[in-house]
């Protein structure tokens, strides 16, 4: 299973706009503009209380942006709510641990599908006759993902008794079922074990062989260096400066800004 | 055992069933605080009696009241059901929509306040604080209610009732449908960040439960041939959210075991007490008193020792999984 | 327009009342996180404790310091022995809301068991009439008019200038900061629920002087403008509270005046419904509660 990639490789996939997020005062993102490429894994990183993170929900809709707009592969979303941004696969996942809990690892990616019919009240009163076709297709698809993640032993566990890094990667998979377009990863190598750290590494490569499109904020800089094809460098709400690690290193400002190397 | 104590038992049974269900999907599956169900569940019960009164002209004109349509069964219990729904649909789209759960909780306790303060007040609309007497039940025309044959009759109509609200409870909550409501109760940002419409499932299964909660006041004014605002206070919510912590949040036979023990468990233990003991007779109030100290106690106890409740909700394991 | 001045006369009385209850009910919540629900009654308790009092011959004014110190005692223990455990259990908001309902109902059928539905009412010198542009207020109603001041006064000058206050907002804004540089958080909370308990026990007296009588049932009446006024202040804020009860006291008065007294608690309730869904954050909203004067 691999998404599909729908864009042509000189298309940008997102275009972000003069994004500003204002909120009681402060300017948390203070004029963003940014392109992410189809196909490439690109970094956002910035010194702390850049505006990355806020940035990122401002994306995926979590908050709204005070003015900018936001395209993705030629559609206007800007004004769309969270989750009709998630249905048009564009995902995100977050910094803290967003597992539901009291659901198994299994339910927790069955839950992220998006087409069963018994995921309506309509569809659930008619019996179990009425989905369990797709449900059955579901877990098959759902088993696949655990097992490519190596986390097929767990899958009846509770999602909540589960490590930092097997959290991260449930989070993970179950963006995964949407078949997302665009990948919204916010620091997922934080409060991780150094271990699985290089296992999810691994995955996101994985990922981007198979075509998949990634933004990803992130601390780890050595991470960022080895996994992103681009990197936008954030401070105070602002884009200061954007290219591949090297070039970003030559750039005495960024250096300043936040100690690159 | 007589049979209208037995029948008694069993009606009200079948009503806090039939009522626990649907606090269940609201609060126990998703996570929804209704301190005002109870508002639903009289809604229901007015609605069936204003359904099936006469004119309030009848019995020498000492009522009030809407309506007096004199609808025969099932008519009333129908309309009571889908008047909890339509009631839900404006508390739901304030309340449900924008509001963090802290102030909808707080907002729909305070309702249920004012909506008792403004019937008891607004004398002509469900006759004030007096309340509505002489509600005819299902086919009270036809089998005279004081016989036990009537009290056979109404459990045989309560029964069905509370099977189908059982099938739909169940079908709701063992579906993906009601994995969604569980992921939403879980973890609402990361839920929305997966394509699910909080507000949606919020309204969706707020009506639901309006319905089901509307029905269950049907079937108890159509037994008890009353309904006043003293029946259903703010506190009577309480006892429904006792009996939902107790019995197992977010399952249905967990739900069924906290009404019978809560509500139905605690009338039936209290008519145990003596009226005297030895020789001192309590005073009249200290026994309801003392009953709402144990249900305050009770849900405090559960929810500090085991707040999962008695039968916890249940891990869902699939077939063909490893071993 | 008589009806309407009188109105304005019982509006300030109405005023003073919810302000001393809500910057209390407030502060709670700003400081430790919690919604109490069981404030109405500890109200309740309170003002029974100051009736035993006064039916024993003292003064009202001395019998409110025994509503004080009531209300006080009862807070701190509500919150030593079940909040404060339940939150260090890591209990969610709304598993706390439920704890405070059913402490509310325990305790207001506790006092059921004791007293009985008997209904009480004080007994008060209400003193010379007092007249100014045709509102008439009696000497005892200007008094609880000027408690209420006073208190409003002694807390602002309690944040803002003593170190307790300065470590109760160090407190609310972040306990674990705030803990971090060396303020005993146990204690200033344990000394916050004092406080907020004895505003509650004076806010449980001026109610019952405020009302002909009032019974076990009463605290659940008096929590509906108390919230009103908390929310639409700014949750956790008491200068916003105060605000919030001069508007929620001059507006129910009012529309008890234009249209009936039975609907104050309904004019409360659309008030704060209102304010929940266009205003959640209250009037004087900023970032960390409890950011007083600064």
């Amino acid at each position: 299973m691999s998404p599909t990639m729908t864009a042509a490789p000189d298309k940008p996939m997102l275009v972000a706009t003069d994004i500003h997020r204002h909120f009681e005062g402060m300017r948390a993102v203070d004029g963003v503009s940014l392109e992410v490429l189809p196909g490439k894994i690109t970094g956002l990183i910035g010194p702390n209380g850049a505006g990355k993170s806020t940035f990122l929900a401002v994306l995926a809709g979590t908050l709204p942006a005070t003015s900018g707009t936001i395209v993705l592969e030629g559609e206007d979303i800007s004004r769309l709510p969270a989750y009709q941004r998630a249905r048009r696969r564009l995902v995100r996942t977050f910094q803290l641990p967003s597992e539901f809990a009291q659901l198994t690892v299994l339910e927790n990616l069955l839950v992220a599908a998006p087409n069963n019919r018994g995921d309506s009240l309509f569809g659930a009163l008619m019996g179990k006759r009425y989905w369990v076709g797709d449900e059955d297709r579901l877990i098959e698809e759902a088993r696949g993902l655990l097992k490519r993640f190596g986390m097929s032993a767990k899958e009846s566990d509770y999602a909540g008794t589960m490590s930092g890094g097997q959290k991260r990667l449930i989070e993970i998979m179950r963006a995964l079922m949407l078949h997302p377009r665009l990948l919204l990863l916010d620091e997922p190598m934080s409060g991780v074990h150094p271990k699985i750290v290089e296992e999810i590494q691994y995955y996101l490569q994985d990922l981007r062989a198979g075509g998949l499109t990634i933004l990803m904020v992130e601390h780890e800089l050595h991470m960022v260096e080895r996994l992103c094809d681009t990197v936008v460098v954030m401070a105070q709400g602002k884009v200061i400066g954007s290219g591949t690690m090297s070039s970003l290193r030559r750039q005495q400002e960024i250096v300043d800004a936040y100690l690159i190397g | 055992m007589n049979s209208y104590y037995a029948a008694t038992l069993l009606v009200y049974a079948g009503v806090d069933i039939i009522a626990c269900l649907a606090l269940n999907l609201q609060f126990g599956v998703s996570g929804i605080v209704n301190f005002s169900f109870i508002v639903f569940q009289a809604v229901g019960a007015y609605t069936a009696a204003v359904l099936s009164m006469p004119p309030d002209t009848a019995n020498g004109g000492y009522q009030t009241y809407v309506g007096g349509f004199q609808l025969p069964f099932p008519i009333p219990w129908i309309g009571g059901a889908l008047a909890g729904g339509l009631l839900a649909i404006p508390v739901g789209l304030v309340v449900l929509r924008k509001l963090r759960s802290d102030y909808q909780a707080i907002s729909l306790l305070v309702l249920s306040v004012i909506a008792n303060s403004v019937i008891t007040n607004v004398r002509p609309f469900l006759n004030g604080a007096a309340g509505i007497a002489q509600v005819p039940g299902p086919f009270a025309d036809q089998v005279n209610p004081l016989t036990p044959s009537y009290q056979l009759l109404y459990v045989g109509l309560t029964v069905p009732c509370v099977l189908l609200v059982w099938l739909v409870a169940s079908r709701i909550v063992n579906s993906p449908f009601g994995r969604s409501l569980r992921a939403m109760r879980e973890h609402e940002l990361a839920a929305t960040a997966i394509g699910k419409n909080p507000v949606q499932l919020k309204m969706t299964i707020f009506i639901v439960g309006g319905v089901i909660g509307g029905l269950s006041g049907a079937i108890l004014v159509g037994f008890i041939a009353v309904v006043a605002p003293s029946i259903w206070l703010y506190p009577e919510t309480i006892i429904l959210f006792a009996a939902v912590i107790v019995g197992g949040r977010g399952n249905n036979v967990g739900a069924i075991l906290g009404a019978l023990l809560v509500p139905v468990g605690f009338e039936e233990a209290t008519r145990l007490i003596p009226p005297t003991i030895g020789e001192w007779v309590p005073p009249p109030n200290l026994i309801p008193a003392m009953q709402w100290v144990a249900i305050g106690l009770l849900i405090i106890g559960f929810l500090w020792f085991r707040p999962q409740g008695v039968r916890p909700e249940t891990r869902r394991v699939f077939e063909g999984g490893p071993e | 327009m008589d009806l309407y001045v009188a109105a304005l006369g019982f509006g300030l009385i109405s005023v003073s009342v919810i302000a001393i209850a809500a910057v209390g009910f407030t502060m709670q919540f700003g400081i430790t996180n919690m919604i109490n629900l069981a404030y109405g009654e500890v109200m309740m308790v309170s003002g029974y404790a100051a009736f035993y009092v006064n039916r024993a011959g003292v003064n009202i004014w001395v019998s409110m310091i025994a509503g004080a110190l009531a209300g006080a005692v009862l807070s701190f223990l509500l919150n030593r022995f079940l909040y404060a455990p339940f939150q260090r259990k890591g209990t969610n908001l709304i598993g706390m809301v439920i704890v405070s309902l059913a402490a509310s109902l325990m305790i207001a059928n506790v006092m059921l068991a004791i007293v009985g539905y008997y209904s009480a009412s004080y007994v008060v010198d209400q003193g010379p009439l007092v007249r100014s542009n045709g509102l008439v207020l009696t000497t005892a109603q200007i008094a609880i008019i000027v408690v209420a001041v006073i208190l409003m006064l002694a807390i602002h000058l309690l944040l803002r200038y003593t170190r307790l206050g300065k470590a109760m907002r160090a407190t609310a804004a972040n306990p674990t900061l705030a803990r971090n540089c060396g303020i005993p958080t146990q204690r200033v909370i344990d000394v916050v629920w004092l406080i907020t308990g004895a505003l509650c026990g004076v806010a449980g007296v001026v109610a019952g002087m405020n009302s002909e009588n009032f019974t076990v049932s009463s605290g659940a009446g008096y929590l509906i403008e108390i919230i009103a006024a908390a929310v639409l202040g700014g949750a956790g804020q008491p200068y916003g509270a105060m605000i919030g009860a001069l508007i929620i006291g001059m507006l129910t008065e009012l529309s008890a005046a234009a249209i009936a007294p039975e609907y104050k608690e309904v004019v409360a309730f659309g008030i704060l419904v209102l304010v929940m869904v266009l205003r959640p954050q209250g009037l004087l909203a900023k970032r960390g509660a409890l950011a007083a004067a600064g």
